[in-house]
């Protein structure tokens, strides 16, 4: 039997759907029901839908063998898995965003408002910038218009909500994708399964 | 009887025991604290860089034992000889998830001073026998990888860290979009007992990989930590335990730090909290 943990949303539907194109499919989920478990008895797989940010904790622990998490997760969570395919679905990008008329002050601690603060820290690190992060569950874009920080770290997919608010990109920090992990443990033992799964959703 | 009153991660502690007197490992007691200072050089070869200190009655700042090896080797005699030794130890680190320090449950063998391929070849075997004795029949895999290797063909990259990262993942687009060198992907996918006689960094372990062909796994994705380990290393996976229960490998940069520059040096140590859970 091999567990599959998906994330529970829109990111999760496109990746069931490519699952279901490669053979793996599983009756019922895609109904508007309360089920959180379903199982293939036919292929011996079960699949379940949880919090996105959650995937990479049931798969590192063992609850699930496999997963599949944005890109974003993994680099926030930093979870000590496996990162075997790259799904090449969900596609959106990392960015700093900051009001239009917004101009840096390099001698000031800068204020970052995300939902990201591992992936913050380690990009302004990296630029040697001292920062204050605000970390926040949502509606990030509110922060900067309010003066609550001076640029938000955030995935971008489209820039429509940006621009409907006056913000604008400053930088890109990096793509990405929806990714699929595994249990380091449960990888040694179902290699041959889960290699054969990667393959049918790898064309 | 009395095994009947134990934990079952005591059993399998008295169990490992066992093998490793069989094989004329002598049984190290060491106590639980050292000087905080004799860490303080050596915070590279530590897993955790956190060490929980105290100050002893004379002002001294002492710290409980964060690791087992460097203790053992500090307090061997300095002989030309073998010296075989196994323990069954408490370390205190700080674990990864909790963020607070944990009291560890550590059993292992270090084997040092003029190794010949022999010693090596039993110390990996003993890792494998192990592993089956704690398995009580189910399966079990030795993830064997080398560290020289890697470093060897890291040497020439910029971005090591971020190469070693993709390594360890697995992630073979990882490494694909940041243009690794070729020779680094085409370690990452070797996996399974196929390799074995290609590959020439095995070749001093070659008889034992042979005799258990079917427990091992070659795996470059297996880094542990560059700085302690310098050739063969190896991790120890049981079905049905989601994390290693069994690590190890070769450690000559280590002696040469403390002291003993023509010693070599191998060992092990087995988590036997993860067995419980």
């Amino acid at each position: 039997m091999i567990n599959i943990a998906l994330p529970k949303g829109r990111l999760g539907e496109k990746v069931y759907k490519l699952f279901a194109a490669s053979g793996y499919e599983f009756p019922e989920i895609l109904d508007n029901n309360r089920k959180l478990i379903f199982e293939n008895q036919e292929l011996n797989l079960r699949c379940f839908w949880v919090k996105p940010f959650d995937v990479p904790v049931y798969v590192e622990r063992g609850a699930a063998d496999i997963g599949a998490a944005g890109k974003d997760i993994l680099l926030e969570r930093n979870p000590d898995v496996y990162e075997l395919l790259d799904l090449k679905t969900g596609f959106c990008r990392m960015a700093v965003a900051a009001k239009n008329d917004f101009v840096d002050d390099p001698e000031k601690v800068l204020r970052v408002a995300t939902e990201f603060p591992n992936i913050s820290q380690n990009y302004y690190s990296s630029l040697g910038r001292e920062i204050d992060i605000i970390t926040l569950r949502g509606s990030l874009e509110l922060a900067p218009v309010l003066g609550l920080s001076d640029v938000i770290v955030d995935i971008v997919e489209t820039g429509t909500t940006l621009k409907q608010n006056n913000l604008k990109v400053l930088n890109f920090i990096t793509d990405l994708s929806a990714r699929l992990i595994a249990n380091k443990s449960a990888y040694k033992f179902k290699s041959e399964k889960i290699n054969e799964i990667i393959r049918r959703l790898n064309p | 009887m009395l095994k009947m009153r134990l934990r079952p991660e005591e059993i399998a502690a008295l169990n490992l025991r066992e093998l490793y007197e069989e094989h004329n490992y002598l049984f190290f007691r060491m106590s639980r604290f050292e000087e905080y200072d004799f860490y303080a050089g050596k915070k590279d070869f530590l897993t955790s860089k956190s060490i929980l200190t105290f100050t002893d009655i004379n002002g001294k700042l002492m710290a409980l034992r964060p690791d087992v090896t460097l203790s053992i080797i500090k307090h061997a005699k300095n002989s030309d000889g073998i010296q075989k030794f196994y323990y069954d130890e408490k370390v205190y680190r700080v674990h990864k998830n909790s963020n607070s320090f944990r009291e560890i449950s550590q059993t292992g063998i270090e084997c040092i001073g003029n190794l010949t391929d022999e010693n090596i070849n039993e110390v990996v075997e003993l890792a494998i026998l192990s592993l089956r004795t704690l398995a009580e029949g189910r399966k079990y895999i030795l993830d064997i990888s080398h560290a020289g290797m890697i470093a060897e063909l890291l040497n020439e990259s910029e971005n090591r860290n971020e190469i070693l990262k993709l390594l360890s993942e697995k992630n073979i687009h990882g490494l694909k979009n940041i243009n690794a060198p070729e020779k680094i992907i085409e370690l990452a996918k070797i996996q399974g007992n196929n390799d074995i006689e290609n590959l020439k960094c095995f070749e001093p372990i070659i008889k034992t990989l042979r005799k258990y062909k079917n427990e091992i796994n070659i795996d470059f994705s297996n880094i542990n930590n560059l700085n302690y380990y310098n050739g063969i290393i190896f991790r120890g996976y049981i079905e049905g335990i989601p994390e290693s229960i069994l690590s190890g490998g070769e450690y000559d940069n280590l002696m040469r730090l403390m002291g003993n520059k023509n010693s070599k040096a191998i060992g092990f140590a087995v988590y036997l909290d993860e067995v419980r859970k």
